[in-house]
């Protein structure tokens, strides 16, 4: 039975919080500095990233001469023309082609290899591996333009500039490290009891990795392909430097190279391309989102 | 000499230069439940693992059936291995996880029905089968591993502290569970444990591991009453052993002849058999339910310093003349701090250990 001279356990507990009666203000800022902690800045960070994708989307739908009106934020008379227009460029059909093959090309290989690597650093001591594993870095630590004139030096010695090679061999050279260092994380967290289990339950290193570490690591798996896919999509230096034929392109260079090519500036084709450009990748991530969120997460509370 | 059913033949273990086991030898019996105990660091996990093929032999030999077993796979050896954190696989279910040691060999379907069927009727997970780990409480979990192990149905079980993450009560029961599948499988196991409780209460032999060496090797109880060093001697028990430093001396009494000093005009009686010489140091060793507490007139006075009735039992400390000393009393004892009262000591009892090599006089 509480006595009527001792106050409530939550009214104690503030007064030996703060040393003093709560105020209003503090009342105020219990309720709502949460929500003004967390909120105010994640506001913020949604508009800073909404915004140029919604103004890309509105600036699309509307005609070309109405965007450098400045005084409409919605499309007057919204029309596809735009859209339209992209889909029947000569050349689109074969961007987005390509686009779709080196990102699956550099998204499935670099996965492979990572997902060996990587248990081979989790799960094995070898000579030299921390000094490897920072080596793995390397192609990352150097900036992506310094690399084109040698890159674009030894490609034209091998033959390979304007072919898919030269975009696979780079892509996968940059995703690799990328996703390796992801994955040693993920499957480092997987307890050592648990392969041992494996072991005496029979299972050869193929079958500890397939039935055990990778369905436990599976979260990282998906990251370190959500990020592959990203890198793979967006990627523009590299096919910049070693791609000249027209057939070549991926998405982002025909982006690039439409600005030139339009004598008159159709804004509105320009952001539909835009738009054409980012829609897959927004889907990927919607698609996988999740996955990707629960692995952030549990990444941060083990 | 009789093979063991698991035996180790001057077993020894370094991780680079740091020796972990200095040479063990040991004979385990077909279908025993031996039980190794010692403080952490004492390297008991290390030769349990030794004996699963999880680490490698420095030198020396372990024989499972007959069989050197030094080089052979851990999945070929027929052991079956408990882990402290139960090691289940998270994402498979209880059935899954039941079912992948038959799998991964291989067993035919109808096989590895019937072996779950049957592990899971003796461990109670029938209705728990097609459920995940993260579903299940800790006691469950216990019981998956345990089943796990029994689907393969393996010469050897190995535990490695299994009881240590679950709550006092449930570790009761669970202790209780093994002894009893054990008793109905009789598998040979070797169970690890740094609580002499389980030890004691488990084994049909103990095996007090220190610094990477066996102390002693005998029945719980044969262990108990008459350790041969005074590791053991401090090591098993709950409270320890009293342990107090003192001299052999001549008495002028006939029937005990030789008696210790702990302290200054404090003689303490021992045994008539203890091959102590007159003058000899000694460490003098009674357990604190052998000391018996009578009024202060009785015997040898002692003050009350602490009381600690715990129920069934009344833990005592006492002062004897400046020096400590732990008594057990099954009866509540009224006593208070600061109380006068006397203490007995049935010579029979005392466990006298030379103070320069800690062996059993």
């Amino acid at each position: 039975m509480a006595t009527l001279t001792s106050p409530s356990g939550a009214a104690r507990r503030e007064v030996s919080a703060i040393g003093r009666p709560p105020s209003l203000l503090d009342h105020l800022l219990r309720r709502f500095g949460r929500a003004i902690l967390i909120g105010i800045p994640l506001a913020f960070l949604v508009i800073w990233t909404m915004v140029p994708i919604i103004w890309a989307l509105l600036a699309s739908l509307k005609d070309p001469l109405e965007i450098y009106e400045s005084t409409t934020f919605l499309p007057r008379d919204p029309s596809l023309r735009a859209y339209w227009a992209v889909l029947g460029m000569d050349g689109f059909p074969r961007w987005m082609f390509n686009s779709i093959l080196v990102t699956v090309v550099a998204t499935i290989v670099p996965l492979i290899l990572s997902i060996l690597a990587a248990y081979a650093f989790a799960k094995y001591l070898f000579p030299f591996r921390h000094v490897l594993l920072l080596m793995y870095l390397i192609p990352r630590i150097i900036p992506r333009v310094s690399l084109i004139v040698p890159l674009n030096d030894l490609m034209t010695d091998l033959g390979l500039i304007n072919t898919y090679w030269v975009l696979y061999l780079t892509y996968i050279a940059s995703a690799v490290p990328l996703a390796t260092w992801i994955l040693v994380g993920f499957f480092k967290a997987v307890p050592k009891e648990i392969e041992e289990s494996a072991t005496i339950d029979g299972a050869n290193m193929w079958n500890r990795l397939r039935y055990v570490i990778l369905p436990i690591a599976w979260p990282g798996v998906v990251t370190a392909a959500v990020l592959c896919i990203r890198e793979g999509w967006n990627e523009f230096a590299f096919v910049l430097a070693l791609v000249t034929e027209t057939g070549m392109r991926t998405l982002p260079y025909a982006l690039y190279m439409m600005r030139d090519a339009m004598g008159v500036q159709d804004f509105a084709i320009y952001n539909a391309f835009t738009i054409l450009t980012v829609l897959p990748l927004l889907l990927v991530y919607l698609l996988l989102e999740r996955r990707v969120v629960e692995s952030i997460v549990s990444g941060a509370v083990k | 000499m009789a093979e063991g059913y698991v035996e180790y033949r001057g077993l020894k273990k370094s991780f680079g230069a740091t020796p972990i086991l200095h040479g063990i030898d040991l004979k385990i019996d077909e279908g025993a439940f031996v039980v190794l105990v010692g403080p952490s660091g004492c390297g008991k996990s290390t030769l349990l693992r030794m004996t699963a093929g999880l680490e490698g032999v420095t030198e020396g030999q372990i024989r499972i059936a007959g069989n050197v077993v030094n080089r052979v796979h851990a999945s070929k050896r027929g052991i079956a291995m408990v882990f402290q954190s139960y090691a289940l696989y998270p994402h498979m279910s209880v059935n899954e996880n039941l079912a992948f040691s038959l799998k991964m060999r291989k067993a035919p379907l109808e096989r590895i029905t019937d072996a779950i069927k049957g592990a899971a009727g003796i461990l109670q997970l029938s209705p728990l089968l097609e459920r995940l780990p993260a579903q299940l409480s800790g006691g469950q979990r216990q019981r998956v591993a345990m089943g796990r192990a029994l689907v393969r149905e393996p010469a050897v079980f190995l535990f490695d502290e299994p009881l240590s993450n679950l709550d006092a009560k449930l570790r009761v029961e669970m202790r209780a569970e093994i002894k009893a599948l054990h008793q109905r499988l009789a598998t040979t196991t070797i169970y690890v444990t740094h609580d002499q409780i389980e030890a004691m209460t488990m084994a049909d032999t103990v095996v007090v591991m220190h610094d990477g060496r066996i102390e002693q090797v005998g029945e719980p109880l044969a262990i108990y009453d008459r350790p041969e060093n005074l590791f053991v001697a401090d090591f098993l028990g709950s409270p320890a052993m009293n342990l107090l430093d003192g001299k052999v001396v001549a008495t002028d009494f006939a029937d005990q002849p030789r008696a210790v000093e702990v302290t200054d005009g404090v003689l303490l009686p021992i045994p008539s058999e203890a091959e102590a010489e007159v003058g000899q140091s000694v460490v003098y060793g009674i357990r604190p339910e052998h000391v018996q507490l009578v009024a202060p007139d009785a015997g040898e006075p002692v003050t009350m310093t602490l009381v600690e009735p715990a129920g069934w039992e009344t833990h005592l400390h006492a002062d004897l003349k400046g020096i400590s000393l732990r008594i057990l009393s099954v009866e509540r004892v009224g006593a208070k701090p600061g109380d006068k009262a006397a203490i007995l000591i049935d010579p029979e009892r005392v466990h006298l250990f030379d103070r320069a090599t800690g062996r059993r006089l």
